[in-house]
């Protein structure tokens, strides 16, 4: 291996939407099942691979879906239960690299180049990031590893489920020729019917073409596909910037019912909010809550806010009045959950004319009581608000 | 109640007064605008409970009396008929009928009673000063309102009464506005906030010359103009104290022809970044140079000639910001004077104290 050679995993959840489906719900197990809009008219979004010896995919028509296995299970999708599982699993992966780009929900590439010294090889990592999930969720994952992403993610798909395959430089050819062309990424059903003209359908054949059967087909990226039928990538792991949301929310062993205890635990859960947002040198544009009452009914309530915020009072202010408004409507009210987040995030570039001021967007007083906390952990300070008096 | 008038001479009252009607309602008489007709008068009044118009219309009254109707029908029923036709409105039972020519129209009405007015503002102070001059102050000055700030005694516009000085002030904390009108004899100190909305209504009433009365009450400013009284409420809160974000003049002053900065920077800006309009400015005493570049990586340049022998500096700056205030800056002329890459920067005419604008940067 050379020194700058890099090691990528590509972690992949194994039909994840559908996995979370038969975890959550026993009667599911072992029985052909889908995860997909409710009317037949609806598409698979994920399929059980009980359900794929009868040939079902992700992405087909939920009748044709149907026709293939009669006797098929369909679950609706429960997006913010999978959002939720998800970020167990992220968190898995940041334990070993922040270096963690995320593809969807369930799939992620990792540079845990500059983790070896402390959690082993790749190779352990990932059997480590295995076990991990697991315990996390009863979950699995097949995952790849390489020493880049396009061979990482070819890599995952080889054994699935609950696989773990590692292609060194060395095996390229022998791993990798046999493929067909469509695992290379940007290679879509136009380009394989014209590959297919030219008698070209596995990877051998793409790596061995000649150019100039290649230029018509590719033009400027001969080269770069040429490159990926060898095992080629030097695209970098580019851990997600600029988050869509940052948010805080809390489930309660016991439910709020009274306008202190909902106003206490606001603020504690926008100080966590207006922090991370600071932290991240982001302000957001939009403040929201969510409130889940003892019956399960959840609603969420936003508002704009200009200038964009990070402040704990800002936030709290707006985060505030949304509550009352909900609670004047909703009156007596008990609530199981509550969450405040920001979203429409813009970096927090332009300073205030006031900033001096107690008016201005984050505070001096924000600004200490981050760095405290930075040293000497969360609660190791706090407002004397957020204190539980019982 | 009986009155009527030309198709104009109600169209114009109502044209008037239609802005502070709003279009979706918590209170379905703020909706209504509300009529009294008495000797000749006809009064038109509206509001939504921070501004209120109401604009007066010259009638042949056969009886007296007040009532409330959705204003927005009667304007669309007022201007779709045809031109100089005469208008007869008449109150029968709980409708009100306008009749015009072969046309009828029979619409709801709700009771006058009902209706929110302002009355007495007990004004303590009242203040007299041309139309051009509150026309200018507002110009010059409203584009740095804030817009649904949480710091809500931003989203308005301060009118500050100082020795013979009746001041403006706008900001939204990124950049700020000051103008000032000198006054015939010296007022006692007073600063009132008006709100958005208020400010905005104004401006568009603004149109004649001659003299006008503000009259400034504890919760209320009211406006006489011609043919329309303006009363809005107050935003009730403390202005910041702008004076002390007002930078000093620094040493590192650039001069330019306004016009030429205006349209070197509204080129530049074609390449910012469309949301954040972030533009770096490179000051030099040979020159100022412009960049900009978005997130596609494209990229703008400008030299641009100006009068500089400060240091050098490289500052950034939202370009939208710039440009307001170098639209509102009179004169060929243009001074900026900054003190470095991280402190507000002081935009004048040179010569003239009268308009002052500030602008924070941003960081690069």
């Amino acid at each position: 291996m050379s020194e700058s050679a890099r090691s990528i995993l590509h972690v992949d959840m194994d039909a994840f939407y559908a996995s979370v489906e038969q975890r959550d719900n026993p009667e599911l197990r072992g029985k052909p099942l889908v995860v997909g809009g409710g009317s037949n008219r609806g598409v698979v979004a994920a399929a059980s691979y009980e359900s794929r010896k009868f040939g079902v995919r992700s992405a087909m028509p939920m009748a044709e879906a149907l026709r293939r296995c009669p006797t098929l299970c369909r679950v609706k999708p429960r997006m913010s239960h999978y959002k939720s599982v998800s970020n167990q699993i992220f968190a898995v992966f940041r334990d070993f690299t922040p270096q963690v780009e995320g593809l969807s929900l369930d799939e992620a590439f990792l540079d845990v180049t500059a983790s070896v010294a402390l959690f082993g090889s790749p190779v352990d990592i990932a059997a480590s990031i295995k076990r991990r999930i697991v315990e996390k969720t009863q979950l699995t994952a097949s995952v790849g590893v390489a020493e880049n992403k396009l061979v990482a993610k070819i890599a995952s798909d080889l054994d699935k489920p609950d696989g773990l395959t590692v292609i060194r430089p060395e095996d390229y050819a022998r791993k990798l020729d046999p493929l067909p062309v469509s695992v290379i990424p940007g290679i879509g059903r136009e380009t394989l019917k014209r590959l297919a003209g030219l008698r070209i359908s596995t990877i051998r054949d793409l790596r061995t073409a000649g150019d100039r059967e290649l230029e018509p087909v590719f033009g400027r990226f001969t080269r770069k596909t040429r490159d990926r039928a060898a095992g080629i990538d030097d695209r970098p792991v580019v851990p997600a910037r600029g988050e869509k949301s940052i948010s805080a929310e809390e489930t309660y062993d016991k439910d709020l019912a009274s306008l202190d205890d909902m106003d206490r635990e606001l603020l504690r859960l926008t100080e966590r909010t207006a922090s991370r947002l600071r932290k991240n040198r982001l302000a957001a544009n939009t403040v929201q809550i969510k409130i889940r009452q003892s019956d399960f009914k959840t609603f969420t309530r936003q508002r704009s806010v200009s200038p964009p915020a990070n402040g704990t009072d800002q936030i709290y202010a707006v985060a505030r009045e949304l509550l009352h408004t909900w609670l004047s409507r909703n009156a007596g009210a008990r609530v199981r959950l509550l969450g405040v987040g920001g979203s429409n995030l813009a970096p927090d570039e332009q300073p205030d004319l006031f900033a001096a001021a107690p008016e201005a967007t984050s505070t001096p007083v924000d600004r200490t009581v981050d760095e405290i906390r930075d040293r000497f952990g969360t609660d190791a300070l706090g407002r004397a608000r957020t204190l539980d008096r019982r | 109640m009986k009155f009527s008038a030309a198709r104009e001479a109600l169209l114009k009252p109502l044209q008037a007064v239609i802005g502070v009607v709003e279009r979706r309602q918590t209170m379905p008489i703020l909706s209504n605008v509300l009529m009294i007709a008495r000797d000749g008068q006809l009064s038109i009044t509206a509001t939504d409970l921070e501004v209120e118009l109401v604009a007066e219309a010259e009638v042949e009254t056969e009886s007296g009396g007040e009532i409330t109707v959705s204003g927005r029908k009667l304007l669309d029923i007022c201007r779709a008929l045809p031109e100089g036709v005469e208008i007869h409105v008449s109150l029968s039972g709980e409708k009100l009928s306008v009749r015009a020519g072969r046309s009828r129209f029979n619409l709801v009405t709700l009771p006058a009673a009902e209706f929110p007015v302002v009355e007495d503002i007990k004004a303590g102070q009242t203040i007299q000063v041309s139309q051009e001059s509150l026309g200018k102050l507002i110009e010059k000055t409203h584009f740095s309102m804030a817009q649904q700030d949480v710091r809500y005694y931003l989203n308005g516009m301060l009118l500050e009464t100082s020795g013979k000085f009746l001041r403006a002030v706008a900001t939204d904390g990124h950049r700020l506005a000051l103008c000032q009108a000198g006054l015939e004899e010296s007022l006692e100190e007073q600063q009132v906030i008006v709100p958005r909305k208020g400010v905005l209504e104004l401006q568009r009433l603004m149109s004649g010359d001659g003299d006008l009365n503000i009259e400034l009450g504890a919760n209320h400013i009211r406006i006489q103009l011609d043919g329309i009284r303006f009363t809005s409420k107050l935003i009730d809160g403390r202005f910041p104290e702008y004076e002390r974000v007002i930078p000093k003049e620094s040493s590192n002053e650039v001069k330019a022809d306004r016009t030429v900065f205006k349209s070197a920077l509204q080129r530049t800006a074609i390449l910012s970044n469309e949301k954040y309009r972030g533009i770096r400015l490179v000051i030099r005493d040979s020159g100022v140079t412009l960049q900009a570049h978005n997130p596609e990586q494209e990229e703008a340049e400008e030299e641009l000639e100006v009068e500089y022998s400060g240091e050098d500096i490289e500052i950034g700056f939202n370009v939208n910001y710039l440009l307001d205030a170098l639209g509102a800056v009179e004169g060929d002329d243009v001074t900026l004077s900054v003190q470095d890459s991280n402190s507000s920067c002081l935009i004048r005419q040179p010569g003239n104290d009268d308009c002052t604008f500030v602008v924070m940067p941003m960081r690069l």
